[in-house]
């Protein structure tokens, strides 16, 4: 009986007799247990014909099942599979299960055979339940027999379950605050995962282990460890956001920041964009504005506007404002203001950092309005602190293709360069090729994006058969001459 | 011969020690003094596994790798004194192997952190002062002063990094001020070049911190200026190329390119 029918059934109850709160709880507990076992189903087909695709099927019911879930029917659904001649690890596996969620261990006569997939399965929802009836310690421990068993197979079938279980291991670890002992079994799955060319679990583990690393600022340690290992290309699309974040603030950090700024866009354009993702949106967006700062751009002011980002970057609209008028006192001002915050979102070093990207905007602003000014007048306006820092700083934006200008030292002044047509020089031809290849790369990318279901050329090929084989007919009946005008018209029309 | 136990090891550190903390140290004894100490620890290792998790053998093992660090400053060797931060790391962040914050811990960072600045590793520099302590990072002096010369480099406020030289906490820090006034000499020269036409003898010489003209003159001569003596001034050769060059190669490239994606599209 489906879950349909179970529900239909309960509707009907009511007008019937009254049912009894006990009766009602023993109908969820029914349907919740058919549920897991319709999943169980679709594992098992998906087992049989080595299929990830049934796999992802039952995965998708997780999240449903995961808020009605019972102790109780979970253990039976556990004893279901708990046959005699399971493996060894496999048996452990499901009565460390059942003592976990303190259930009592109960054998029934007819038990099926358990597989992998399915005891991972099993487990996955047992941890989902302690998780979030919060205890950690009974999880963590699951979590590490659960490994066991992930570790022990190497079926391409429990690539996406395992997956999971890695990313729960993680967090129980790091929700009990200990994030570094989790390190050790992550490598050995990165390496166990790459010799055996399990691509999901791959990248959960890759991404598990950035952000771990960068949990104790272990940049360096999370560098390397991208630069040694390659993100396999067909990865899941949430998967590769994640990862493009890490891989963004690790390059925000060390000053690289045109490759953080791309990674971190890539970052929020691969993100779904739901209710369920916000966190990561605005987390991503924090730091693209810091770098997009840090450029010497800045950001385009819609961003600021989308509903779920305008609470949280309210401070970052603040900073991208004073670094645009090139205000140091007012920037000043917004960073002590919001230093708090900054320093929750892990970004202070680098707010820190655009002072000198303040100082830059104002000289620019400064060049651009005045011809010549002298160089106390510029001290005065940027708050430095004496005339030759300012001497100094007008310099070294000079060299730095800041301004074009020219300092009279002995007068004491700045002279800006002549403005001349920016469409004399070579610049428009730049900007002009840059887009060009931007354009061509997403046209390039997109065409890699492209999915082609297997399969599908082999209906066009039967049609193309059949359309043979008529056209055969056809000629043969024409051959004949024994046809009348009526099939001569369906000929016809079957030929249209 | 036989190998020493830790606490034999333990006295003979301190001889080290005192010998380096001497008015007027003589390096080269303690250097195989040093190598000796290096070796008496890897034997006690060698002979007894469990001793690398006993606390006073990697309170030594930590101490030694300092002592080792501050001869290296002291000899000036640069390479030396990277590779003893390298061994001190595990002591000096995240679990610190159990054993408390040793006392030289945040200035041997702060000389880390200025060498970094003077061999111009910003990127290194950075990542570094992500993992210190965010309180230390505002408030220790030993890291204070690295962080604030970043500032003013990145800046442009040569003239407090110079001042900077006169405000180091420890006579260690001296060692790579020097070395990072030259790099910060030859900036400021590579920015008076672009941005003024010419400079007066005494201008030039507080401008580049030079104190006698013949050091002015000879710095002159390295980077190729001109210089009149007679109006006692130095110019700058304004190398402004022109915008309307036309660049044919790279243009050339573009096309190509272009063709090329096309090609693959049609």
């Amino acid at each position: 009986m489906s879950s349909k029918e179970a529900a239909s059934k309960e509707a009907e109850a009511p007008m019937e007799v009254e049912a009894s709160p006990e009766q009602k709880q023993a109908e969820t507990r029914r349907i919740l247990l058919e549920d897991i076992t319709r999943s169980i189903g679709f594992l098992q087909r998906g087992i049989t014909a080595a299929e990830t695709h049934y796999i992802y099927r039952a995965l998708r019911t997780l999240s449903s099942l995961r808020k009605r879930l019972q102790p109780e029917v979970l253990a039976e659904a556990v004893a279901a599979r708990s046959a005699a001649e399971n493996a060894p690890a496999t048996r452990d596996c499901l009565a460390t299960m059942v003592a976990l969620l303190k259930q009592k261990p109960a054998g029934s006569p007819k038990a099926g055979a358990c597989e992998p997939e399915v005891c991972l399965f099993l487990g996955l929802l047992s941890m989902l339940y302690l998780l979030d009836s919060g205890s950690r310690e009974a999880g963590a421990e699951l979590a590490d027999v659960l490994l066991g068993v992930a570790s022990a197979s190497q079926r391409r079938t429990v690539d996406p379950i395992a997956s999971r279980i890695y990313f729960y291991y993680a967090r129980f670890f790091e929700l009990a605050g200990r994030l570094a002992d989790a390190r050790p079994a992550l490598l050995g799955a990165l390496q166990a995962a790459t010799l055996t060319g399990m691509k999901e679990t791959k990248t959960m583990v890759l991404t598990l282990l950035l952000r771990n690393y960068l949990h104790y600022n272990l940049y360096d340690q999370a560098e390397r460890l991208t630069a040694k290992t390659g993100f396999p290309a067909e990865a899941p699309s949430n998967l590769l956001a994640r990862y493009l974040y890490y891989l963004g603030f690790i390059e925000a950090v060390q000053l690289n920041y045109s490759q953080a700024q791309a990674h971190l866009l890539e970052a929020t354009r691969k993100a779904p964009s739901n209710a369920a993702t916000a966190g990561f949106q605005q987390a991503a967006h924090k730091i693209y504005v810091i770098v997009e700062l840090l450029m010497g751009n800045i950001p385009e002011r819609s961003l600021f506007r989308a509903p779920t980002l305008r609470k949280p970057l309210a401070p970052y609209l603040e900073l991208a404002r004073a670094v645009r008028i090139g205000d140091l006192t007012k920037f000043q001002d917004v960073v002590d203001r919001h230093e708090a915050k900054f320093l929750a979102d892990n970004v202070l070093v680098l707010v820190q950092r655009l002072r000198h990207n303040v100082i830059k905007a104002g000289i620019r602003s400064i060049n651009v309005a005045y011809s010549r000014i002298s160089l106390r007048d510029i001290c005065l306006k940027l708050h430095l602190d004496s005339e030759e820092d300012a001497e100094y700083i007008v310099a070294k934006a000079i060299r730095d293709g800041v301004i074009d200008a020219t300092i009279d030292h002995e007068k004491g002044f700045v002279q800006s360069a002549e403005v001349h047509n920016v469409y004399g020089t070579s610049d428009p031809q730049y900007a002009f090729d840059k887009r060009t290849g931007f354009c061509l790369g997403l046209y390039n990318d997109s065409v890699k994006a492209m999915r082609y279901p297997g399969g599908n050329h082999r209906k066009e090929l039967a049609y193309a058969i059949e359309a043979i084989k008529r056209e055969r007919e056809l000629a043969h009946e024409l051959e004949n001459e024994e046809y009348d005008d009526e099939s001569d018209e369906d000929a016809m029309d079957e030929d249209l | 011969m036989a190998a020493p136990t830790t606490q034999d090891l333990g006295r003979a550190y301190e001889n080290v020690r005192a010998a380096l903390n001497a008015p007027n140290p003589n390096l080269g004894a303690i250097k195989p003094q040093l190598s000796q100490l290096k070796v008496g620890l890897v034997q006690l290792a060698m002979q007894d596994g469990a001793v690398e998790r006993d606390r006073e053998y990697l309170a030594l093992k930590r101490s030694i790798a300092e002592l080792g660090a501050e001869l290296s400053i002291k000899a000036g060797e640069t390479e030396a004194f990277e590779r003893y931060l390298a061994q001190l790391e595990p002591f000096y962040f995240g679990g610190r192997m159990g054993l408390d914050e040793s006392k030289v811990m945040y200035p041997l960072i702060g000389l880390n952190l200025l060498r970094m600045l003077s061999e111009n590793l910003i990127a290194d520099f950075h990542t570094m002062l992500e993992r210190i302590d965010l309180k230390q990072l505002q408030t220790n002096p030993f890291i204070v002063h690295p962080v604030r010369l970043e500032r003013a480099l990145m800046e442009g406020s040569y003239k407090k990094v110079w001042q900077a030289r006169s405000e180091v906490p420890t006579p260690e820090y001296v060692f790579f001020m020097d070395i990072l006034m030259s790099t910060i000499r030859a900036e400021v020269a590579s920015c008076v070049e672009k941005s003024y036409s010419g400079l007066p003898f005494d201008d030039a010489k507080s401008v580049l911190f030079f104190s006698e003209l013949g050091d002015l003159l000879k710095f002159a001569q390295e980077r190729q200026w001109t210089v009149s003596p007679a109006e006692k001034r130095i110019t700058f050769q304004t190398a402004a190329e022109n915008p309307r060059t036309f660049q044919g190669e790279s243009i050339m490239g573009q096309v190509l390119t272009y063709a090329r994606e096309l090609e693959r599209i049609v």
